[in-house]
């Protein structure tokens, strides 16, 4: 019954309480199996609904989400639906239960009632994959912002996840911090195929994206690769977001009249461009 | 009237078994008038010393002068280092707790033991200093505010006590572009109007937008300080220290890299110009 879209939204709207704000309007959204989205908007535009929405912690108001084909709506399929499409939060310090890195990791598990026999093999891939392992035995607390994220991450692979929703997972972390959460979440989607909606306020992370999503005033907006949809920089400025400082430079460039070519997002997509045109003249 | 931190030094929790050396042996002056940016690695020490500045910690050695004087001598000259320093927490909207903005932001002036007057002129003019209009939000719960707004409201709590020294601990962390720009020119406004800032931040391209001089700390100590422009210049050292380095910075040092003839700078417009003379005015440098 899966169909040939994971993660699909079917003209949903989401509006807390009777008369409250209505924070997804009428929105279709359609995420193929294994592909990295990344989700942006400015604060307020409904994209942390949506991460809500995909993983059934908000059920619509209006039209259906399914995971996987299932009904987010159908109670039956709860614990299901939250088991393969698992949520990482911003706050790392908000999502650690236990005092030791293993029994963390451990919590979902007992939740979803794993045998307690499978449950240390299981742990310890995860840590694993998130190359945490050699932490197991320490205390989550006295983990940096960025190893906090990658134990939180971990509690989710334990559980065999087809999907991760990262809302905002690297806000609070420092620039190494957020390095690594990305790369470790872009390596499990990969060798994983794990399907990944990424929410973030840094451009230069949705950059690293297969498509980015741009969300305004509980609609998406825009919807592309990020060399297309950061090819519109005044649309992009005009939903109160930003381009990436190298795209901004070529724009600021072009209207000088220098010809660059492309659609350029990275200091390496500038330094190849500027070389083959100083190279011509 | 600078801040001079005469070779400072914290450890935390001494003589248990948690003791942790966090700064030591730092000297360092800040001149009135200067909008300082304080980077390192997490775990470096910047939001201890950060908290040095305003006497909420005391150096293990080592002294913090103010105008000269020892702030750490007496509970009086804490307090009022706490009046001439304005320390703006990192994620200060957690600790907003009033009923009302107006009375969230009077919070700090009340304690000054001002007149009523008085304190409904500050909060007045630190909302405005902060863009926040004092009639369609002064009355309402701070909790039904965006979290931009709910940063300004906190930053204009400190502001209130009108500060001569502003110390900021990442103050953008966490605010999405349009918030952080907002608060970015604050904070340019206050400094262009003669407040002294330090900010601590991880966010390289907000400090080479505003800041006039750089210090780098490194496992606690003073490794670096200078304008951005020398600072920025060594992208191999920062990198070293795991520190992101402006966009700008990095595409200045990969195209000299190439043999490009590209000066050393950081700010963006000093890019579009030194581009623009390499590819449309003089010769260039082809190897």
């Amino acid at each position: 019954m899966a169909g040939p879209f994971h993660l699909q939204l079917d003209h949903v709207t989401y509006q807390y309480e009777q008369g409250g704000k209505t924070a997804v309007k009428d929105m279709s959204l359609a995420i193929p199996r294994g592909q990295f989205v990344a989700l942006l908007g400015h604060n307020g535009s409904g994209k942390s609904t949506v991460a809500k929405l995909l993983n059934g912690l908000f059920t619509p108001t209006v039209g259906t989400v399914q995971v996987s084909g299932m009904d987010t709506a159908d109670p039956k399929f709860v614990w299901e639906i939250r088991r393969r499409a698992g949520m990482v939060f911003q706050n790392p310090d908000n999502q650690i239960v236990a005092t030791q890195v293993r029994d963390d990791v451990a919590f979902g598990l007992e939740n979803i009632g794993v045998p307690s026999a499978e449950m240390p093999e299981r742990i310890e891939r995860a840590l694993s994959d998130v190359n945490m392992l050699e932490f197991a035995d320490r205390a989550p607390h006295l983990l940096s912002g960025g190893q906090k994220q990658r134990i939180a991450i971990a509690g989710i692979l334990a559980m065999e996840p087809e999907a991760l929703i990262l809302d905002e997972a690297t806000a609070m972390l420092d620039p190494s911090g957020r390095k690594d959460v990305l790369e470790t979440v872009r390596r499990l989607n990969t060798e994983k195929q794990i399907t990944v909606v990424w929410i973030t306020h840094f451009m230069q992370e949705a950059t690293q994206a297969d498509r980015v999503i741009v969300m305004h005033e509980g609609s998406a907006v825009m919807d592309g690769t990020p060399r297309e949809v950061f090819a519109q920089a005044d649309m992009i400025r005009g939903y109160r977001l930003d381009v990436p400082p190298m795209t901004k430079l070529a724009e600021t460039l072009r209207s000088r009249g220098i010809a660059l070519s492309g659609d350029i997002l990275s200091v390496d997509d500038m330094i190849g461009e500027v070389r083959r045109l100083a190279h011509r003249a | 009237m600078p801040i001079v931190l005469e070779n400072l030094g914290h450890t935390y929790q001494v003589g248990s078994p948690f003791q942790a050396t966090a700064i030591q042996n730092i000297s360092l002056t800040i001149a009135d008038g200067e909008l300082l940016a304080l980077i390192g690695h997490t775990g470096s020490g910047k939001s201890t010393l950060a908290q040095h500045l305003n006497a909420l910690l005391t150096p293990t050695t080592g002294r913090v002068l103010l105008d000269g004087q020892d702030i750490n001598l007496s509970d009086a000259s804490k307090k009022a280092a706490r009046f001439h320093v304005g320390l703006v927490f990192q994620y200060p909207e957690h600790q907003l707790f009033e009923e009302t903005v107006i009375k969230d932001i009077g919070f700090g002036p009340r304690n000054m033991g001002l007149s009523q007057d008085e304190i409904d002129a500050r909060v007045q003019d630190a909302m405005d200093m902060v863009g926040l209009p004092y009639d369609e939000i002064g009355h309402k719960s701070p909790f039904e505010l965006s979290g931009g707004q709910m940063r300004r409201v906190a930053l204009a709590g400190v502001l209130a006590m009108r500060p001569r020294i502003l110390v900021l601990d990442e103050p953008t962390a966490g605010l999405d572009p349009h918030a952080r720009d907002f608060l970015l020119q604050d904070v340019k406004r206050l400094h262009s109007e003669g407040t002294t800032v330090v900010m601590v931040s991880h966010s390289m391209d907000d400090v080479a937008r505003l800041a006039t001089r750089v210090v780098v700390l490194e496992r606690g100590e003073l490794a670096m300080s200078g304008p951005p422009r020398e600072i920025f210049s060594q992208v191999e050292r920062l990198t070293a220290m795991g520190l992101d380095v402006p966009a700008v910075s990095q595409l200045a040092h990969g195209l000299r890299a190439e043999g490009l003839e590209i000066p050393n700078c950081y700010l963006m417009e000093e890019m579009v110009d030194a581009l623009e003379r390499l590819l449309k005015g003089g010769a260039p440098d082809v190897a």
